[in-house]
């Protein structure tokens, strides 16, 4: 274990990359969820196609495949990304799909009675969207969210396949180096689990805040 | 009633469950050593070899989805001069000399350079090939030709390999700082130099050609040979008589000229005397 100790601010700094690659890919997986959610419920008939179409494949291959695509299989195309680039696309096109699910459903369980209401009022259909529906769709999304949040942390780790220098990465070069497999494997166990617990806590607090609302 | 009922169903399922676990963690090793390793593979009739398989000319899938190349020839030669048959694994580079020691195979012949480091954690035959290690960048790349112009650069290597250590051990210090970027195979490597997303990496040039000539990579080797490495058979430690066996595999072979052979074909020339 003092091996790990002795290399931690190594490790440390995958694990900077690590929580930076997450936060990132959640930042745009929301947006894309979002828009994909109301373009599945909302959208004329060909655009409701293609966000099915997009969802189905997200989350029917294997991100490791995704991520391999995105970073290899484009460059024969003439799209040559950065390691980073291409791990930030991939991670929030993977995260988007996921939470576009979360969405819908949330937005489903808002019953049709409040809909109608907010039209009877004279809103909008984008208004009774933004100020009823959204509102009430956001707390039934969270826990899901919180889900798939603390699932992208630990699917970060398979970007290492592309060079990015996360915590998985980091471990497997200190592995190379010293050939002390365990110790290292065990001490970012440790470091992720920290990190998702920290991460949960956080998404805690948040349900309690939006809770508070009503 | 109930409540209580459930009590002891939960205090039952944890106590079973506790069982397990603890029957999972003794790990009886009651087969005592009677017989050394080479005794084990010759009874078994068969020696577990691992390697990439992703690294041509020296080890590689055929069109049959065989493991093929240069290494698989040599560790088959040397099975059937022990009398046994070589079965094959293949994994990355980095996981093979770990899984060795896990004892998931027998020996790794994958151009394993022979280094003190390793030496400390496994143990070599004496060495089957020697290489050239040259500088290798994009055909339109002109300002990098010797160790020194890496200043600054991204130079891509294998994971796990001597290249990445001695990079990082004896380059970096004396030319001052790169970025290291390491990649899982060597193909994705030189993809990624034809791609120009890392400015040079290091390699045999036996390694390069087949790839070169597969893909069309526009990629070029510079300069003289940055360090010979001499490749050996790794296989765990203290295993004298099984390294001593393959030793002598290995003198015949290349006594007898079946060496020369195996070199001829996969390189097209004489090995360097």
């Amino acid at each position: 274990m003092q091996l790990v100790f002795d290399n931690l601010p190594f490790l440390l700094k995958g694990a900077g990359y690590t929580l930076l690659l997450t936060i990132v890919s959640m930042f745009f997986g929301l947006i894309i969820g979002l828009v994909v959610a109301v373009a599945r419920l909302k959208g004329n008939l060909p655009i409701r196609w293609i966000a099915r179409f997009y969802v189905s494949i997200i989350r029917g291959t294997p991100l490791l495949v995704q991520i391999v695509i995105i970073y290899y299989g484009l460059v024969d195309y003439g799209i040559t990304l950065g390691s980073l680039t291409a791990a930030y696309i991939a991670l929030s096109v993977n995260a988007g799909a996921y939470l576009s699910e979360t969405f819908r459903g949330a937005i489903l369980s808002v019953p049709k009675g409040q809909l109608e209401a907010a039209y009877s009022t004279g809103m909008t259909p984008w208004q009774a969207m933004r100020r009823i529906v959204l509102p009430q769709a956001m707390r039934i999304a969270i826990p899901p969210m919180g889900n798939t949040f603390i699932g992208m942390l630990k699917e970060t780790s398979l970007v290492s396949v592309i060079t990015v220098s996360e915590l998985l990465r980091q471990a497997q070069l200190l592995i190379a180096q010293y050939y002390q497999y365990m110790p290292f494997y065990l001490g970012i166990g440790i470091m992720y689990w920290i990190m998702s617990t920290g991460l949960a806590f956080i998404l805690e607090r948040f349900e309690r805040r939006l809770a508070k609302a009503y | 009633m109930i409540k209580r009922k459930f009590a002891v169903v939960t205090i039952t399922a944890l106590a079973v469950f506790g069982l397990v676990l603890s029957a999972c963690g003794g790990n009886s090793d009651a087969g005592t050593k009677a017989t050394n390793e080479l005794e084990q593979i010759k009874a078994a009739g068969v020696i577990k070899v691992g390697t990439m398989g992703t690294y041509p000319p020296y080890t590689f899938l055929n069109e049959q989805k065989e493991v093929d190349g240069f290494d698989p020839d040599i560790a088959k030669e040397i099975a059937k001069r022990l009398g046994v048959k070589a079965e094959f694994t293949t994994q990355d580079f980095s996981g093979l000399i770990p899984s060795l020691q896990a004892k998931k195979f027998d020996i790794v012949i994958s151009q394993v350079t022979i280094t003190d480091e390793r030496k400390a954690q496994i143990d070599f035959t004496d060495s089957y090939i020697t290489n050239n290690v040259k500088i290798i960048v994009n055909t339109n790349n002109t300002d990098i030709t010797k160790l020194e112009d890496f200043k600054g650069k991204t130079i891509g290597v294998g994971l796990g390999t001597n290249d990445e250590t001695y990079l990082r051990t004896e380059v970096l210090p004396k030319v001052g700082k790169f970025e290291i970027k390491t990649y899982d195979d060597v193909i994705t490597s030189l993809k990624d130099l034809d791609a120009g997303r890392i400015d040079a990496t290091i390699n045999n040039l036996y390694a390069l050609k087949p790839i070169v000539d597969e893909n069309g990579f526009e990629i070029k080797a510079v300069g003289e040979a940055i360090k010979s490495d001499m490749a050996g058979v790794a296989l765990r430690k203290d295993n004298t008589e099984l390294r001593d066996a393959m030793n002598k595999a290995l003198a015949d072979m290349k006594a007898d000229g079946t060496y020369d052979t195996l070199f001829q074909k996969w390189f097209g020339e004489a090995p360097a005397k």
